[in-house]
């Protein structure tokens, strides 16, 4: 029952962003928003000297 | 060629023709171009025919499109609307979705074999590269289909180049430069790599100028850096390297030596290590000591294969070659040290460093003529 909006890349933002949409009769019902990149950076945080930390965790977006 | 700068000039009322010929005849001489190039800049960018970009975003934070918003000569609206003519951007596409991936596959199509593809983000290639997907494709399968269809390849931004933040250990998704893919896959497009984590904007527009005006890209270094930006280490045009030479060091944040302004190297400086000109041009046109060690931070090697993210932030850097002073006194001299020892030390111009630090240079003076022979 009903449609399923897909709205991916969303533009103009920083990231990839994407958004999917369940509409039943004209409403939407629910919906998604996920980021659709992913690096690890917490991954690469565990066991590093914490005086490093910054330069990673700062660029976790850049603008 | 007079009108169409006049007309540029028109468009951008803020730059006169006098200006917009200067900042030209600067860019040459930047670039390592006879100033007479200048005019030749001026024509290439204001040509009515604007070269295609097409750029992908991987696994990228947007600090390199957002470099480019700090250069003033050209500002990024007069690069996006009358340089370059930028066909597809993620960042700045008004519409989304379908519609955007519409205008890349239009795009690619209309200028097949013609325009440049700008890359920023590492590409994730592990599981099939799932880590990283735009409209539901993975970026390592659309930069295999941009990256054929592409006339060259821009890499801006660490990640890109060698790797940058993804690539850290213990690289959790198998992040991967634009080059190496390109060399697994067998796609011959070629590649130029401005690393920099942001890079400055000027190395980057300057490359873009250069293949606007010779129709040809740089000439690059082993890493695929253009020489004109990346042929110096930091080390050697720092403000601080006579601090350096002369022994005198900041030890700790805000001691004596660092509120002095010395040299940050025995605070982990990735300086003698790292290729790249900040010092030279440094960063958003506000004046003197616009750039890291500028404002009291060793520079960590952001653009530098193995050193950003890899290497410690307060180790010491591993000098590549260190050109020595003719004769320096020394500062501090050392104290009840054998000849030998002294007399390295005095060599590398650096009585007083670490123990062991003048040795490790005296060694590598040899190395400095012939690294020196690779500048034109």
């Amino acid at each position: 029952m009903g449609k399923r909006i897909t709205i991916d890349p969303v533009t103009r933002i920083e990231g990839h962003l994407r958004i999917d949409c369940q509409v039943d009769g004209g409403k939407v019902t629910n919906a998604w928003s996920s980021g659709q990149m992913w690096r690890g950076i917490e991954v690469i945080l565990k066991d590093r000297d914490p005086r490093d930390a910054w330069i990673f965790t700062q660029r976790f977006c850049g603008v | 060629m007079n009108q169409r700068i006049q007309g540029l000039g028109n468009r951008l009322a803020e730059v006169s023709r006098r200006d917009f010929i200067k900042w030209c005849s600067a860019a040459a001489v930047y670039l390592g171009l006879p100033a007479g190039m200048g005019e030749k800049i001026a024509e290439a960018a204001t040509a009515p025919q604007r070269p295609p970009v097409l750029w992908l975003s991987a696994q990228e934070c947007t600090g390199c499109g957002e470099t480019l918003l700090r250069a003033n000569h050209p500002t990024l609206e007069t690069l996006i609307l009358d340089v370059i003519s930028l066909e597809y951007y993620e960042t700045l596409n008004t519409g989304a979705g379908h519609q955007a991936e519409e205008a890349r596959v239009e795009a690619m199509k209309k200028y097949e074999g013609q325009y440049i593809l700008v890359v920023d983000g590492s590409i994730p290639v592990k599981d099939d590269g799932i880590y990283c997907k735009i409209g539901g494709k993975t970026a390592l399968s659309l930069l295999e289909e941009m990256g054929s269809k592409a006339f060259a390849t821009i890499a801006i931004g660490s990640c890109s180049s060698w790797g940058g933040v993804p690539s850290a250990d213990p690289n959790p998704t198998g992040a991967t430069p634009v080059h190496q893919i390109f060399k697994d896959k067998g796609i011959k497009t070629p590649v130029v790599n401005i690393p920099g984590c942001p890079p400055n904007p000027y190395n980057f527009l300057g490359t873009v100028l250069y293949f606007l005006t010779l129709k040809k890209l740089p000439e690059l270094d082993a890493e695929l850096r253009p020489k004109f930006a990346y042929g110096r280490l930091i080390h050697e045009n720092c403000e601080r390297r006579p601090h350096f030479d002369a022994g005198r060091f900041a030890k700790q944040f805000g001691d004596e030596g660092h509120r002095q302004g010395h040299c940050l190297y025995m605070l982990g400086c990735k300086g003698p290590e790292t290729f790249n000109n900040c010092p030279a041009i440094l960063f958003n046109d506000v004046g003197s000591g616009a750039w890291p060690v500028g404002t009291g931070h060793p520079c960590f090697g952001c653009s530098e294969k193995g050193v950003g993210f890899h290497a410690p932030l307060h180790s010491p850097a591993r000098p590549i070659y260190v050109t020595p002073p003719t004769l320096y006194a020394s500062v501090f001299p050392e104290q009840g040290k054998g000849a030998s020892g002294t007399a390295a030390a005095l060599a590398a111009g650096i009585a007083g460093a670490v123990i062991g630090a003048g040795a490790a240079m005296a060694k590598n003076l040899g190395k400095s003529s012939e690294d020196g022979g690779e500048e034109k």
